[in-house]
């Protein structure tokens, strides 16, 4: 029984080695140790076997067939290192070719504007509120200060619907998403801290304007607040939206809802601010952001509370003209924003 | 508005030695923001005077001469068309290096020396217009001939020959101060800016006695408070001197004759607008502001006629409107070469008056810009000195009447209350009160113990004592100001829940491969019509852009159907959606505008569209957390494929519709592929929806899969199969649709569907005797209710 083992396993050992391939050398794996192989028929005998025999012998016969499995394992690494070694050469795949991504959906970028702006304007505690895009002329004008004969509350700047004048006024399309300050004010104790982002129109449309279009406008209102929380909130916005690089000033301007008002200047993202002889994004180093102030004591009355407790400041700024100035997009008509040619849309 | 400033001519009445660009950063950091900044001389080099010595025919061309030209310590040959060429004229010769402007047009050349028709021409001889002076009247064959503008010698740069070493400022004024649209104006807030003195002498002109024959007669002071005017005799009209034209021509404004340059530069300096009549012409003698009657025209100095209407402010004589007041004079009344003795008006209206006149008349002029903004009556006085001063000068004749000054009542300089404490709460910093009272006394501000008193040019600006405030913080300096993020308590706020809602159902279609997109809200009477939308419901504007604008969107799908007609050649098939608001006219109320979300699969085999619209769909909801929703084949057929829609019910209520939409609305805006759509309320479905997630504890015992494959009539609905099926079976079952087949070996009524069952039980593994009669029992039900015919 022991001599028939080990003329198995130099069997095994002669024919292992004219084996050429894998394939065969698993059939010969199948031939000695396979579940009807040369082993399990010598296994098979070993049942006849006296007890204590057949312990010395099963014994021998497991030594056998470890010493042909560990054969088998050497030379199963020896083709799976051949294999490796031509691998690259018979797997290759054209990285060049382009990839496969089906049903690829995009935001528009607009979309993807107010949604940043939105969580730059969250983590300083400003919450995003909602505002009627038609509105009473009370919101819109009348509670900002605004007096009748203003020239933005004739035809020709703002479009005003066909309907009957109610108990605010005239329903216009809002000009600006200022008509958010005093109907917040209206609902909403002290302090505010809130962020309007929606659409409106001017009766305005050539290659730099759209007669619809977005802002978004911040307001605060609590005891104390000064032009340099103003400052350091915008500075915070600016900062975070355009990179820590960049810096804003404030220039004097004039709005009937602010007193003191400011355009907010940002330092130049394509000159740097330093060379701008030539440069043909900015103006002297700086681009126009939007408007902003102190909200006027008129307003702050408006909104049912004392001027001489509450103070406050606003902005309100463009929305595409916003995203515009960061990602240097240069959008060469505005038009094209909301034409919805979809080889517009699908760049974002 | 802007204004293009001399700093020579600032420097008349500021004294000051800052360099152009302190001064334009200082005056931009308090509010006049200095938008570019020009050196004159520039635009001149490589020019000089130049003395025509000899003239001789060009050779090889009619209409040509060689100008033997000394240009200072030499003579060069020059070739030149002007017609006006003459020897001994002085000119301006552009030398090499000079860049200059062809006839007037296009962009800055640079010269080289070049042959023209043979001859080498070493650079040229200018016209004005070349030269950047296009405003300048010259003959357009003319060179500039500038013998009496200079005595400069052959080889003098032109800058200083013509006196331009200047810096040309271009300022933004802001709307509310017209005042700073002006030299004057400037000067003055250089004084804050410079700590400069202010330098004016003002003009005491000598008058004359009475009202020169002249009566003005006020009707209207609401629309004019004041109206002033002088009566001049003896002028001789003509052209202006080169100091006065150079002036305004580097202001932007045409020189024209002496009378009406006097105007545009009192108005220039110091922002006042003035108007002359030719008094000869004036009938009646006599001066009356009044409303135009009606059917009234007048012939403006642009030469067109205006139809005037009673709600609009004119001056006329005692027969005809002779200007339309603040925004244009007339024609037949203005001075000309034979004018000798003139009328000047130095008035203030009405700013809304002059704004609405204006747009009414689309009459635009620098009056009229000045005018809306709203100046002071008592600006009057110096500005009318000025004028006369000047006209003296450069006209010659007699002021042959008294200032004849109509106002509507005595002028109460305006004050209001100063505490330097409550600037600083608003500023945030500690400005000392010495400080603030140097500052606004700096601006012409006078202290009065606990008042402040506003100079007359700030009249219309100044309306409370908050802008005091501003007028600090402007001139101490923003950028002063410490940027501080603000402290305290945080609003309690909530966020607003369809604006949430908003964004993550846009990420969340927009991550399931849908595109977005963005139409105005505005949309035409047709577009309501092709979509059947009762035009009286919807939001009409009184004064749209245009015709395709006059409604707001009551509904999404008209704008889609018209993208997608547009995109259809290009992008064949796609998935979109927009979420925006519709609008809904409301009786006494503004518009009721809830937002709407509609999706759009278009470019498909509508059946094949519907069921990715449906995909979407269950999507969208699977993610927001509606669970109770159904579908019901009860869209409207006029707009919808009666085989292909149906209505969503939430609740039991609808909330939109899913379908194809119907062949005669595709064919109506223009489509050539087949559209499905999801067009839902989505503003009344916001409230339910929810992040809130249920969890099922994953199975103990493992579940048994078994396929099925069966034949059933063609309007089987699927819905039923698995609810009967469903319905027999007492395992933990799921049944899942995954192929639906038509054609070769089904019959042509009916359809063959293939289904993925699973059976389970919570408390054992399941034998696989158990499952096959669980699977007998479901083809029962289904051979019997559905007549289905198993295969294989």
């Amino acid at each position: 029984m022991k001599n028939d083992l080990e003329e198995l396993k130099n069997d095994f050992l002669k024919l292992v080695k004219e084996v050429g391939d894998r394939a065969q050398l698993e059939e010969l794996k199948n031939e000695f140790l396979g579940r009807k192989g040369k082993m399990k028929g010598l296994m098979k005998d070993m049942a006849s076997l006296a007890n204590e025999e057949r312990k010395v012998i099963g014994a021998f016969a497991n030594e056998i067939k470890e010493s042909i499995e560990s054969v088998f394992g050497e030379h199963e690494e020896r083709f799976a290192a051949e294999e490796e070694s031509t691998r690259a050469e018979r797997e290759w795949v054209d990285i060049s070719e382009p990839g496969r991504f089906e049903g690829a959906g995009h935001l528009h970028p607009v979309s993807q504007a107010i949604g940043e702006i939105t969580d730059i304007f969250a983590r300083v505690g400003f919450t995003a509120v909602r505002a009627p895009e038609i509105d009473w002329d009370y919101y819109a004008f009348e509670s900002l200060n605004l007096p009748k004969d203003h020239p933005a509350r004739d035809d020709w700047e703002t479009f005003f619907v066909d309907a009957p004048e109610g108990k605010k006024g005239k329903i216009v399309l809002t000009p600006h998403t200022s008509n958010s300050q005093v109907r917040t004010m209206e609902t909403q104790e002290p302090p505010i801290r809130m962020i309007n982002i929606g659409r409106c129109y001017r009766r305005q449309i050539d290659i730099t304007h759209v007669p619809m279009f977005h802002q978004f406008e911040g307001l605060m209102i609590d005891k104390g607040v000064s032009v340099t929380h103003l400052k350091g909130v915008l500075d915070y916005f600016a900062k975070t939206y355009f990179g820590p690089d960049r810096r804003t000033r404030l220039r004097p301007h004039h709005f009937r809802f602010t007193e003191p008002s400011f355009e907010v200047d940002i330092s130049c993202g394509a000159c740097g601010g330093e060379e701008h002889e030539n440069c043909r994004v900015c103006k002297a180093g700086w681009l126009e952001l939007g408007g902003a102030g102190m909200v006027h004591p008129n307003v702050i009355k408006a909104g049912g509370l004392d001027p001489d407790v509450y103070s406050g400041f606003a902005f309100g700024w463009g929305v595409e003209r916003t995203l515009m100035m960061r990602s240097g997009i240069k959008i060469g008509d505005i038009r094209t924003l909301y034409k919805n040619d979809l080889r517009f849309v699908k760049q974002f | 508005m802007n204004i293009l400033a001399s700093y020579n001519w600032i420097k008349e009445y500021l004294d000051t030695d800052l360099s152009a660009e302190v001064f334009a950063a200082k005056t931009t950091a308090i509010g006049n923001s200095v938008e570019m900044i020009e050196n004159v001389a520039d635009r001149f080099e490589n020019m000089v005077v130049g003395d025509v010595v000899k003239l001789e025919v060009h050779p090889n061309a009619d209409k040509l001469k060689i100008a033997l030209t000394d240009i200072g310590g030499k003579k060069v040959r020059v070739v030149c068309g002007g017609e006006n060429l003459e020897e001994g004229q002085k000119v301006v010769v552009g030398l090499p290096g000079a860049k200059v402007r062809w006839h007037g047009e296009g962009d800055l050349i640079e010269l080289k020396e070049s042959e023209i028709r043979g001859e080498k021409s070493h650079g040229m001889i200018c016209a004005a217009s070349e030269i950047g002076f296009e405003k300048l009247p010259q003959e357009e064959t003319d060179i500039w001939d500038i013998s009496a503008l200079t005595d400069a010698k052959a080889g003098t740069p032109i800058a200083k020959a013509l006196g331009l070493d200047d810096i040309l400022f271009d300022i933004e004024a802001t709307t509310n101060r017209p005042d700073c649209k002006s030299i004057v104006g400037q000067a003055r807030e250089g004084v804050a800016v410079t700590g400069a003195k202010f330098e004016a002498e003002p003009p005491r002109p000598a008058f004359g006695k009475g009202n020169g024959g002249f009566t003005v007669d006020v009707k209207d002071k609401a629309l004019c408070p004041r109206y002033t005017a002088v009566v001049i005799d003896g002028v001789t009209v003509g052209p202006s001197p080169w100091w006065l034209q150079k002036r305004l021509l580097l202001s932007g404004h045409r020189p024209i004759n002496n009378i009406v340059d006097v105007t545009n530069y009192v108005l220039h300096e110091f922002g006042q607008p003035l108007h002359t009549f030719d008094a000869d012409k004036l009938a009646g003698e006599k001066i009356v502001v009044r409303k135009a009657k009606k059917g009234e025209k007048m012939v403006a100095l642009d030469g067109e006629e205006y139809e005037l209407t009673p709600d609009m402010l004119v001056v006329a004589d005692s027969k005809k409107p002779v200007a339309v007041a603040g925004v244009m004079g007339g024609l037949p009344t203005g001075t000309t070469e034979e004018t000798t003795k003139v009328v000047i008006e130095c008035a203030a209206f009405d700013s809304v008056s002059v704004r609405r006149t204006s747009r009414a008349l689309n009459l635009y002029s620098d009056s009229q810009l000045l005018f809306e903004k709203g100046l002071s009556t008592e600006a009057l006085d110096a500005a009318m000195a000025r004028a006369i001063e000047l006209i003296i000068e450069v006209a010659g004749g007699v002021v042959v009447s008294d200032l004849i000054d109509e106002r509507a009542g005595k002028y109460k300089t305006l004050s209001f209350p100063f505490d330097p404490e409550v600037v600083n709460q608003l500023i945030g910093i500690e400005i000392e009160t010495k400080e603030q009272t140097t500052i606004l006394e700096s601006l012409g501000f006078e202290m009065k113990g606990k008042e402040v008193v506003v100079p007359y040019w700030r009249d219309n600006d100044i309306e409370a004592s908050v802008d005091l405030t501003e007028e600090i913080a402007r001139v101490y300096g923003y950028e002063n100001l410490p940027s501080i993020l603000p402290e305290g308590a945080l609003a309690n706020m909530s966020e607003n829940v369809s604006l949430v809602w908003q964004r993550r159902v846009k990420d969340l279609l927009a991550g399931a491969g849908l595109v977005e997109v963005y139409s105005y809200a505005f949309i035409s009477v047709q577009q309501l019509e092709r979509y059947s939308l009762p035009t009286k419901d919807a939001v009409k504007l009184r004064n749209p852009l245009s015709k395709d604008h006059e409604y707001m969107r009551p509904s999404l799908v008209p704008s889609m159907l018209t993208v997608i007609e547009e995109n259809q050649a290009r992008d064949g098939a796609g998935d979109l959606f927009e979420f925006a608001p519709v609008y809904h006219a409301k009786k006494g109320d503004i518009p009721d505008q809830p937002y709407g979300l509609l999706l759009a699969s278009y470019g498909q085999d509508g059946a094949a569209g519907f069921v990715r619209a449906k995909g979407m769909l269950e999507r969208l909801f699977d993610q927001v957390g509606i669970n109770n929703w159904d579908l019901a084949r009860d869209a409207d057929e006029t707009l919808w494929h009666a085989g292909r829609s149906a209505s969503v019910i939430v609740d039991g209520k609808s909330v939109g519709v899913i379908g194809q939409v119907r062949n005669s609305v595709a064919k109506a805006f223009g489509l050539d592929v087949s559209v499905v759509l999801v067009d839902l309320d989505i503003e009344s479905l916001i409230p339910q929806f929810t992040q809130n997630k249920s969890y099922t504890e994953i199975p103990q015992f493992q579940e048994v899969k078994r396929d099925l494959a069966f034949v059933v009539p063609e309007r089987t609905e699927f819905a039923a199969v698995r609810e009967a099926a469903l319905a027999v079976s007492e395992l933990e079952t799921t049944l899942d649709l995954f192929d639906v087949y038509r054609g070769k070996g089904v019959d042509d009524d009916k359809k063959s569907l293939a289904i993925h069952m699973t059976f389970r039980s919570d408390e054992r593994t399941l034998g696989a005797a158990e499952v096959d009669e669980e699977l007998s029992k479901i083809r029962g039900v289904l051979v019997k209710k559905f007549g289905a015919i198993m295969r294989s």
